[in-house]
């Protein structure tokens, strides 16, 4: 579909000459109550509109669909003309709404009828109309800019509908030929400006209004090209009601539109609150939403419509037929919906409509519905579900679903095709994580410091939750324990603050203490034989993750570097220290006697952990961890108060050289005995497992706040 | 995308072709060959394609319903039999037919036409057909072009020479515009033989039947995808823009919506995602033959290794969320799990309308950012809420209380209102005022004052019918109402102004806090 085609700009050029202000000799009755009242009241006599006042609220009703349907990219200028134009608007998106006119239109009133006949004429409008249609509009501007080179692909098309009183056949050639002329005039003149463009096409549709009860003095005539640039079609049409459906076959010709008819639209009355009546409401949209029965010429063949709204969901039911006559319309029947669950459907176009007459009860009342989510059910059979009405955020679709067989039915299911087999996807938070990345709308031009959109910076957070992200549940340790959460969650942050780094010193602490604790962790045992990894193996590969998740994002900020130095420094010791430690606390255990069911579990879970030590390296590190305990626990305040500041603030190899030589030779020498796995990483960290104790301890005395805060001072 | 083989047998195809020192083969047999290879190919990299088998001759027969069993398609091909002369609008009538029973007429189709370019003789010729083109009813138009868009490949088993010796060149070439321009005429090179229909067919291969692989990305969780049907470009506008869209082969997630938020939106078409295991060695030469057990133990193995695009599924099916997946410069997509009916369930990709705005309740996609960004959690802390529909900027006309009198009974519904509230005064004093300035307003847009005076005049006579009982505000309101309309009546700026509304009358009755000195 082409943007810029004749239907972008409409120019509505409206008679305001004296004689407009003649009566259409349509008259209406307002008085209707009288009957049923009083008996001697002389009921007021009917009033009747001028032919203005049909122009006007007819060529409204045109602007009404037109914005309905097209709220943005199809423009009206509208001009009216007696002794000179007014140009009522702009091409403006703002200038484009009903209300807009509506404002206009009152400031100029009905015509005065006094004025001096021979210096009004419609000519000056039509003039004004051609001016209009060589500005520029901003949609125009926009895509001449964007093409830079090519700016000449784009087209300046146009329409103007003129609504008169012609005198004659040859006042209406005369009325074309002035048309004419002014589009060559102007395309000259264009041809020189910016802000101008000349004009490549315009349809010029008159509309001759007469008073009901005359002869016509215009003929009507079907379109035929003037020149090459101009095209002219002749209405004539009386006031009133016909002049009304004129103006809405058109605006359905020129916009391409379509009437469908919903049937049997169950509404409650409300004087017979239990009761229902069926009505029927019709809707103007594009017509592209009748595609699959234009071509395929069905006709009396049974459809459904549906009808969905925000929170709720309605169908329609019903049968498609095509009404004989001047007027064409798909008829759907109306179904009420079965489920009200939230769905999916293959939705193949979705086309904003317009009540043909809003203001009717029926179709208030179906669009209100719509539009409020007022909810009625009535069980009505299905048989092909063809549309769907649906409302979102205050307008109404015609959505157009798919009632065809499938190219992509019966595909092999994905557990058959690639990862199929793998049963332990991290589904739930992947779920978790989905809603974290779930995306809202910004206004407008809203760039964020690094001038990126909002959807850059949508990207920008998926890359930076994806740095480590293990797909399934065996993959990983550190996704498993609840304990992490805090941490992962603030980690893949672009900005931490303070009190960020603090959640996430605490969670390294609190698994610190869970360690020393020997909690279990939920390390996986798929894939390896027996009971898996050992405990304190176990918190290697889980200290191992954790500083892979947190290394990710350490070239973020400064603060996210702290994580990282924290998490060195206070994982976990070498087997044998754990060991030593796990003896030492059982001393304390039994010193304490408040605490007395975490000693029970504590000592369970270690006498547990001491049947799995059975080779004969354990009994080793065993011999070992007794002679550990002795040289740690004297000392054990002092350290602590120097070494987390060092870890923190030093740079690792400097504090190797100033760790115990002592037991990192002696644990090298017990490692190289053990087994040849890769250890000597293990060796810088020495020193920062030494303090880990002394940490873990203070923690414990005055929670891992203060720790950070006060550091050295509390002690 | 289905397709259809339409396969000339009529005598001509079995014409000998002249080979020094080998077998002799007709052209038919070459035929045969080169759909063998195709449909093999298929099988074999395009297997969830339906095709469908015609042969054709003064008559045409549906040999092989659409399915994706290639060696059915194979077996008929191989026990085809041999008729009498060309007549391809039949046959073209035919495809017309089978495609819109099974399809419906807005499914794309690829028609492959495979023909020898002898296009029959007299009534029935496609010269013929060509000729009184224009001369037919609405009953009997040419098939082409099809009511769904197609794409039309013609196989020659020919070459060009041959086939310009004659019209038959230009025949085809104005087939191929009729049925709307999207397509090719492949002839052969060189001598008939089967090294030049293996070659002709490969180029058909290359052009409409090679897998589309992508890489599925979400930052940096990535899968290989194959995405099946291959998505088509897609043009706007011809005139503003008349080069085709093409999806991009990696497709990046941009983050996640509701399926409510998303509500069932318009798309183009749809595709399956499938993750593929990439052979990193065979990547070059893709889609040669004998894979097929080599290919069925890597798909195994890779079936053990996990894959994200079936996380993704999993967690999309159970969240009940779509992904929203950039396929190019302003062009967007959505995956999401789609479960068929025996309960199996896809990754699914739906493709947008290219455009910065593609769906009106969505706002414009590259203003859509993360949550994380918002001052406040829209979804709420317990996901009670949505920042989706977005409003639009205007109200639509059946949004709002729009005034039209097109039709007399509008109209008088309006004044009625006003009446009926009138005879409530003083209680319905506000209902009454907003009707009376809502018909006011419209009056006056529609220089409608005949009615302003009539309304007048009915509220004057209101006032004087009022029973002994009603309240003495009624009376003072009616007649100042009745009065502010005459004076809108006259046209007069000071009270004709649109924007200007008669507000109620402050009396000793209406006791409106502290102004009822004021009478």
């Amino acid at each position: 579909m082409r943007m810029f085609s004749v239907s972008h700009k409409t120019v509505f050029v409206v008679d305001h000459c004296p004689y407009m202000t003649e009566s259409s000799r349509q008259q209406i009755e307002c008085d209707m109550l009288t009957k049923s009242r009083a008996q001697g009241v002389i009921p007021l006599a009917p009033v009747s509109k001028s032919l203005w006042t049909c122009a006007v609220e007819c060529s409204m009703e045109y602007c009404r669909i037109l914005y309905d349907i097209y709220p943005t990219r199809k423009l009206v200028n509208y001009i009216v003309s007696d002794s000179e134009f007014h140009i009522l608007n702009s091409w403006r998106q703002e200038d484009q709404s009903v209300q807009e006119l509506m404002t206009a239109l009152a400031a100029v009133g009905p015509p005065n009828p006094r004025e001096d006949p021979e210096c009004c004429s419609i000519l000056h409008g039509l003039v004004a109309a051609v001016e209009s249609l060589c500005k520029i509009t901003e949609y125009q501007h926009e895509a001449r800019t964007a093409l830079v080179d090519l700016a000449d692909r784009v087209a300046n098309r146009g329409r103007i509908i003129c609504l008169t009183n012609a005198k004659s056949d040859t006042h209406v050639r005369m009325l074309e030929d002035c048309v004419l002329e002014t589009i060559q005039e102007q395309n000259k003149l264009a041809a020189g400006s910016d802000r101008l463009m000349p004009i490549q096409q315009c349809e010029l549709v008159l509309v001759h209004i007469y008073p009901q009860g005359d002869d016509t003095l215009v003929s009507d005539r079907p379109k035929k090209e003037i020149s090459s640039v101009l095209s002219s079609e002749v209405h004539s049409v009386r006031a009133g009601r016909h002049l009304a459906s004129k103006l809405n076959v058109l605006v359905q010709q020129h916009f391409d539109l379509a009437s469908t008819t919903i049937t049997n639209i169950p509404m409650k009355e409300e004087q017979h609150a239990n009761t229902s009546a069926n009505y029927d409401v019709e809707l103007l949209h594009h017509r592209d939403a009748h595609m699959e029965f234009i071509k395929s010429g069905f006709s009396g063949v049974s459809f459904t419509t549906r009808c969905q709204k925000d929170k709720g969901d309605l169908h329609m039911a019903g049968s498609t037929s095509r009404d004989s006559g001047l007027k064409e319309t798909v008829t759907l029947k109306w179904c009420t919906p079965r489920t009200n669950s939230v769905e999916l459907h293959y939705c193949t176009g979705a086309y904003r409509i317009s009540p043909v007459e809003v203001n009717s009860r029926p179709s208030s009342c179906l669009t209100n519905f719509l539009l409020n989510g007022i909810f009625t059910f009535t069980p009505s059979e299905i048989i092909v579900i063809s549309h769907m009405l649906s409302c979102h955020g205050g307008e109404i679709f015609l959505h157009m679903l798919n009632s065809t067989r499938s190219t992509l039915e019966d595909p092999p299911s994905i557990s058959e095709g690639c990862g199929g087999r793998v049963t332990d996807y991290r589904i739930t938070d992947f779920g978790e994580f989905m809603r974290e990345n779930r995306l809202t709308p910004f206004a407008d031009m809203s760039l964020d410091a690094a001038g990126r959109p909002p959807i850059e910076r949508a990207k920008a957070q998926l890359e930076r939750h994806t740095r480590y992200w293990p797909m399934i549940i065996s993959q990983t340790t550190i996704f498993n324990m609840q304990a992490v959460v805090p941490l992962a969650n603030l980690i893949v942050k672009d900005t931490m603050t303070e009190d960020d780094v603090l959640t996430c010193q605490k969670t390294v602490y609190n698994l610190v203490d869970m360690e020393r604790k020997n909690d279990p962790l939920p390390i996986s045992t798929v894939g390896s034989r027996g009971k898996g990894p050992k405990r304190d193996e176990q918190y290697r590969i889980m200290w191992n993750e954790l500083e892979t998740l947190v290394k990710t994002h350490v070239g973020t900020s400064e603060r996210h570097q702290q994580v990282l130095e924290c998490i060195i420094a206070c994982r976990s010791k070498p087997p044998e220290e754990e060991e030593r430690k796990k003896r030492g606390r059982k001393r304390e255990d039994k010193e304490d006697k408040t605490e007395k069911n975490g000693k029970e579990l504590e000592e369970k879970m270690w006498t547990q952990d001491s049947d799995r030590l059975k080779g004969a390296m354990e009994r080793e590190k065993e011999d070992q961890s007794e002679s550990e305990v002795i040289k740690d626990s004297p000392d054990s305040p002092e350290p602590f108060n120097k070494k987390p500041r060092l870890a923190t603030e030093e740079i690792q190899p400097l504090e190797k050289s100033k760790g115990p030589v002592s037991l990192f030779s002696l644990w090298t020498n017990r490692i190289t005995q053990a087994n040849s796995r890769k250890h000597q990483e293990f060796a810088g960290r020495i020193n920062s497992v030494n303090n880990k104790a002394e940490l873990y301890q203070h923690l414990k005395d005055e929670n891992g706040l203060d720790v950070h805060e006060n550091g050295k001072a509390t002690r | 995308m289905p397709t259809v083989v339409l396969m000339d047998a009529s005598l001509s195809m079995t014409r000998p072709v002249s080979l020094e020192g080998s077998e002799e083969f007709q052209r038919k047999n070459l035929a045969v060959h080169g759909l063998t290879m195709l449909f093999e190919h298929m099988a074999m990299n395009y297997r969830l394609e339906f095709t469908a088998l015609v042969a054709f001759s003064s008559l045409w027969e549906l040999m092989v319903p659409f399915t994706r069993d290639y060696n059915a398609l194979q077996e008929a091909l191989s026990n085809l039999e041999d008729f009498d002369k060309t007549c391809l609008e039949l046959a073209l009538q035919g495809v017309s037919t089978i495609m819109q029973q099974e399809w419906g007429s807005a499914c794309p189709c690829q028609l492959v036409l495979v023909t020898d370019g002898a296009l029959g003789i007299g009534r029935g010729s496609l010269r013929h057909s060509l000729a009184t083109l224009k001369q037919r009813g609405e009953d009997k138009k040419f098939p082409l072009p099809f009511p769904f868009p197609c794409k039309l490949y013609i196989m020659c088993i020919s070459n060009a020479e041959e086939l310009q010796t004659t019209d038959a060149m230009d025949n085809l070439e104005q087939l191929l515009i009729l049925s709307g321009g999207e397509g090719q005429i492949f002839t052969m090179e060189g001598p008939l033989c089967l090294k030049s229909v293996q070659a002709m067919f490969g180029k058909l291969i290359e052009q409409a039947y090679m897998p589309f692989h992508a890489v599925l990305r979400c930052g940096h969780l990535t899968s290989d995808v194959q995405v099946f049907p291959r998505p088509e470009p897609v043009m706007i506008d011809e005139e503003v823009d008349p080069v085709p869209k093409h999806v991009l082969t990696e497709l990046e997630i941009v983050g996640f919506i509701e399926i409510a938020d998303i509500a069932s939106p318009p798309v183009l078409s749809r595709h399956l995602v499938l993750p593929i295991a990439v052979n990193k060695a065979d990547e070059v030469g893709a889609g040669t033959t004998d894979e097929m057990e080599e290919d069925t133990s890597t798909n195994q193995m890779a079936g053990k290794s996990p894959n994200f695009c079936v996380l993704l599924h999993g967690s999309l099916k159970v969240e009940g969320m779509v992904a929203l997946v950039q396929l190019g410069p302003d062009w967007y997509g959505m995956l999401y799990s789609q479960a068929d009916s025996k309960k199996k369930s896809n990754l699914m990709m739906s493709l947008f309308e290219p455009g910065p705005e593609p769906l009106p309740w969505l706002g414009k996609v590259s203003q859509l950012g993360p949550i994380s960004d918002a001052p406040e959690n829209p979804y709420g802390e317990d996901d009670s809420k949505s920042p989706f529909p977005v409003q639009p900027k205007s109200k639509r006309s059946y949004a709002q209380n729009v005034t039209v009198w097109i039709k007399a009974s509008g109209l008088q519904t309006d004044v009625q209102k006003i009446l009926r509230n009138a005879r409530k005064l003083p209680e319905k004093t506000q209902t009454f005022y907003k009707e009376l300035n809502r018909l006011r307003k419209a009056a006056l847009a529609f220089g409608f004052w005949e009615l302003l005076k009539g309304v007048a005049e009915l509220l004057e006579r209101e006032c004087t019918l009022l029973p002994d009982s009603a309240h003495p505000d009624a009376a003072f309101q009616l007649s100042h109402a009745a009065q502010q309309l005459k004076l809108a009546s006259t046209g007069d700026s000071q009270y004709a102004a649109f924007e200007h509304n008669i507000t109620p009358m402050l009396t000793d009755f209406s006791g409106g806090g502290g102004g009822s000195d004021r009478l």
